[in-house]
């Protein structure tokens, strides 16, 4: 009994030591220095998207030393689809905590956020933007259409055509696409998948007849013949292996469609001036950095877009006020 | 046979002294995590991605594909040996395990038996993938969602079996758990439902939680009651010796093993269904075989069955993971982000340009499924001797661990909250005796057919035509109207002397 009960001890005791290991020094700042473990928050699971790109940056920023020595914490909170994080992060109290939480915000988070419940942008202080999505029309080895004039043809003859896309912003683009071509929610409809490779497997198995994805998701399938870009959603068309597929406009007598999709980072509501003006500059010291260019945007195909805290506080407002508007709210 | 030129290729690619450790190491820590309750692949791939940053990619996806594949077996042991399944696959190796243990008094046997059915299953899983590889994820592509639909429901059947005398209390069992499960937010609308104005409701109930609640915490509940009786097992039984099944035994666990095998390497391609579907199916599947024990009541072939469709499931998923780029699973997608961020586009093109990679995986699902069938043989005297542990100790402990599982599903409280609520509900069910199984079964497989459902009549623009001019579809609407139709049509046939009567 004796034995056990010094077991237990032992063991509490190295169970409890660790809380008390921790403690951030209160540094008082005079221009904003990182003085202790900075939390991230990621909305999403590990290994999806917004992961990669949280802890790609936070990596970079550890090598280009920008953030004086202290350790990031990258911590997923997934719970209520992401609105309990963005929730929680906005809540933060003032103070050094405020200036040590990021939070990843991209506009596949902000729509359903702004539609479901009741956080807006103003709880957050915006820092940066890192890069800009657009989305493409792609067609598939069992398609029956070539391109997309003959997709306009068939609607306009009475058939059915149908997307699948993902869930959150493609949904946005899909809107605007059949709001500008003047069809309904049934001459050309929407499959909402939970993820753009889910919508992809659809397609190559000849379910469903275009895809709407990001370049990157798409990218290996293009290259193996697979997929065929038909339709650029985008003001001018892209490079590379997707430079055949015309905009909205060479296709008709239509306005370019494009519902940018950005990946940025914002901070709580009472994160300080100061403090957003310096993670703003570090993002910067990302954005330009070869390992960025070479690590995530070359090889996720995405457009590098960098918006400082002042930019992208507009930028995102706008796009919030736009989203906002087109919900009725 | 090139895919077997590659394959021996593949091996001599895994076998450097760096690669052959890692596999060993993640097979170790695969059956650690995979015993846990609560913590199961995706936990642990997810833990283990940053540390193989600093691996070449091709040792950094051994050891992680270790870690995935031997996660399938240590699920049982949890299952087995306390009646909380490790994972959601092992939610049906507990219903056969247990008893086995308990009151049949054979926990070695049960163990060994999942042993070598997961061996078994995987193996199988392993050969079809070497040699079907791409073929079975191009025959996955062509499941889609009223294809999907129709396989679905033919599971949903599956239920039938579980309910045991009373259909009323299966039926409402089932309903309830379809109604859990379509808590939260509606994928194909973006519309909350349910969500009685909570913000953690938007999300659902989460899945893993709920499990463990419904079967591991409601299990500590029971436990409580019972914490003063004597422990169950006697000591003189706990050795290696004392858990060796049988010929007879082997013969019995063989060809369930075999058949769930197939069944589960197949289910497992499929878009969207996994290792846990698989096992279910597996184990309903077994019901309509000869079994020398009824099922439930600890009959090796139930053990074999679930066990073997898992880790046939967990090989199947590699399938179009690999050849395709496709993820079944959340764990799928872990491995899928870490793939790309080791520079590896898994896709298409992956044989042709990466196929040390590739083939090097394979090999090392083949030395994984064997390194941690002996290690798991090696622990089974150790694993039992927990049944000794008096009771009174276990329920702390079992606690803490459903505890941390439950938490590290979500990094939050809420994981916890749903497990603590979930366990009384568990309890509840079980203390007046109604099943949880159809409920567990009704809230996994509810959503992916509800989903696939509605695609399916978008596609068809709200006609069922769909499902009888797919030939897929039609082949298990045919399936689904014989399996119901038939409990119906047996006193015919038996009147008629086309069929024997069955000896009760």
């Amino acid at each position: 009994m004796k034995k056990l009960a010094l077991i237990v001890l032992v063991l509490m005791v190295a169970l409890v030591a660790p809380l008390f290991a921790q403690g951030g020094a209160e540094a008082a700042s005079a221009g904003f220095a990182p003085s202790k473990d900075i939390e991230w928050v990621v909305t999403s699971s590990p290994g999806g998207g917004s992961d990669i790109y949280t802890r790609m940056i936070s990596d970079i920023m550890t090598r280009l030393d920008v953030v004086a020595g202290q350790t990031f914490l990258v911590t997923n909170k997934t719970d209520g689809g992401g609105e309990v994080g963005r929730l929680q992060v906005s809540r933060v109290n003032a103070g050094n905590l405020a200036n040590h939480t990021l939070l990843t915000f991209n506009s596949g988070d902000l729509m359903p956020m702004v539609k479901n419940t009741a956080n807006r942008l103003e709880n957050f202080t915006p820092i940066a933007i890192m890069a800009v999505d657009k989305q493409l029309l792609y067609i598939g080895e069992y398609s029956d259409y070539k391109n997309f004039d003959e997709v306009l043809d068939a609607v306009a003859a009475g058939k059915q055509v149908v997307i699948a896309g993902s869930k959150g912003d493609d949904i946005a683009t899909y809107e605007k696409m059949i709001g500008e071509l003047g069809v309904n929610q049934n001459q050309i409809a929407f499959i909402t998948n939970d993820s753009t490779s889910a919508a992809i497997t659809s397609i190559l198995g000849g379910h469903v007849d275009l895809v709407m994805s990001k370049p990157a998701a798409a990218d290996q399938y293009v290259v193996a013949g697979k997929l065929t870009p038909i339709l650029a959603l985008s003001k001018a068309r892209f490079s590379g292996n997707l430079a055949d597929a015309p905009t909205l406009s060479e296709v008709g007598d239509y306005d370019d469609v494009e519902v940018p999709v950005w990946r940025g980072v914002v901070g709580p509501k009472n994160m300080t001036a100061e403090a957003a003006a310096f993670w703003s500059d570090a993002f910067q010291a990302v954005s330009e950095s070869d390992a960025w260019k070479n690590e995530y945007i070359n090889k996720y195909k995405l457009v590098p877009e960098f918006r400082n805290h002042v930019e992208a506080q507009t930028y995102m407002a706008e796009f919030e006020a736009d989203y906002l508007k087109t919900l009725g709210k | 046979m090139e895919n077997l030129q590659l394959l021996l290729d593949g091996f001599s690619v895994l076998f450097t002294l760096q690669n052959i450790g890692v596999t060993i190491l993640g097979a170790v820590l695969g059956l650690i995590v995979g015993a846990m309750p609560g913590i199961g692949s995706l936990a642990g791939v997810a833990l283990l991605l940053p540390l193989t940053f600093k691996f070449n990619p091709t040792t950094a996806i051994i050891m992680l594909g270790a870690l995935y594949y031997s996660n399938m077996y240590g699920g049982a042991f949890s299952a087995i040996l306390l009646n909380i399944p490790g994972d959601s696959p092992a939610v049906m190796t507990a219903l056969d395990g247990y008893p086995m243990a308990t009151q049949r008094k054979r926990p070695g046997q049960a163990l060994l038996t999942s042993n070598m059915a997961s061996f078994i299953g995987g193996t199988i899983g392993m050969i079809i993938l070497t040699f079907m590889g791409p073929a079975l994820a191009d025959i996955g592509l062509k499941f889609g969602p009223a294809e999907m639909t129709a396989l679905l429901l033919v599971a949903m059947t599956s239920i039938g079996w579980l309910v045991g005398e009373n259909p009323t209390k299966g039926l409402l069992l089932t309903m309830f758990g379809i109604l859990l499960a379509s808590m939260g937010m509606d994928t194909l609308s973006g519309s909350p439902r349910y969500d009685f104005g909570s913000i953690y409701l938007l999300g659902g109930i989460p899945f893993t939680p709920f499990v463990i609640g419904v079967v591991g915490f409601a299990q500590v509940i029971k436990l409580m009651e019972e914490r003063n009786k004597k422990t169950q097992v006697s000591i003189e039984k706990l050795t290696i010796k004392g858990s060796m099944i049988t010929l007879h035994d082997f013969k019995r666990l063989f060809f369930p093993a075999v058949r769930s095998g197939f069944m589960g390497t197949f289910v497992g391609v499929l878009p969207g269904a996994g290792a846990t579907t698989a096992a279910f199916m597996g184990y309903a599947a077994q019901k309509s075989f000869k079994n020398e024990e009824p099922l439930g009541t600890g009959a090796i072939e139930g053990i074999a069955a679930c066990e073997a469709a898992n880790n046939g499931a967990a090989a199947g998923a590699f399938a179009p993971l690999l050849a395709l780029g496709i993820p079944g699973s959340g764990t799928g997608a872990v491995l899928l982000g870490g793939l790309m961020m080791w520079g590896l586009n898994p896709g298409p093109l992956l044989f042709t340009n990466s196929p040390d990679f590739a083939w090097g995986l394979i090999a090392s699902l083949f030395l994984a499924n064997i390194v941690t069938l002996m290690i798991a043989w090696g622990v089974i005297p150790f694993l039992i001797k927990i049944l000794s542990v008096p009771t009174k100790l276990m329920i702390p402990i079992i606690t803490v661990v459903c505890v941390v599982g439950s938490y590290s599903t979500s990094n939050s409280m809420y994981g916890v909250l749903i497990m603590f609520l979930s366990g009384v509900l568990g309890y509840v069910l079980t203390k007046c005796e109604y099943q949880t199984a159809p409920v567990l079964l009704a809230f996994v497989l509810a959503p992916l057919l509800e989903s696939n459902m509605r695609k399916a009549f978008i596609i068809s623009q709200g006609s069922l035509d769909i499902f009888f001019q797919k030939p897929i579809s039609l082949v298990f609407i045919i399936i689904l109207i014989a399996i119901m139709v038939f409990p119906v049509v047996r006193p015919l046939l038996i009147r008629l002397g086309l069929m024997k009567r069955k000896a009760s």
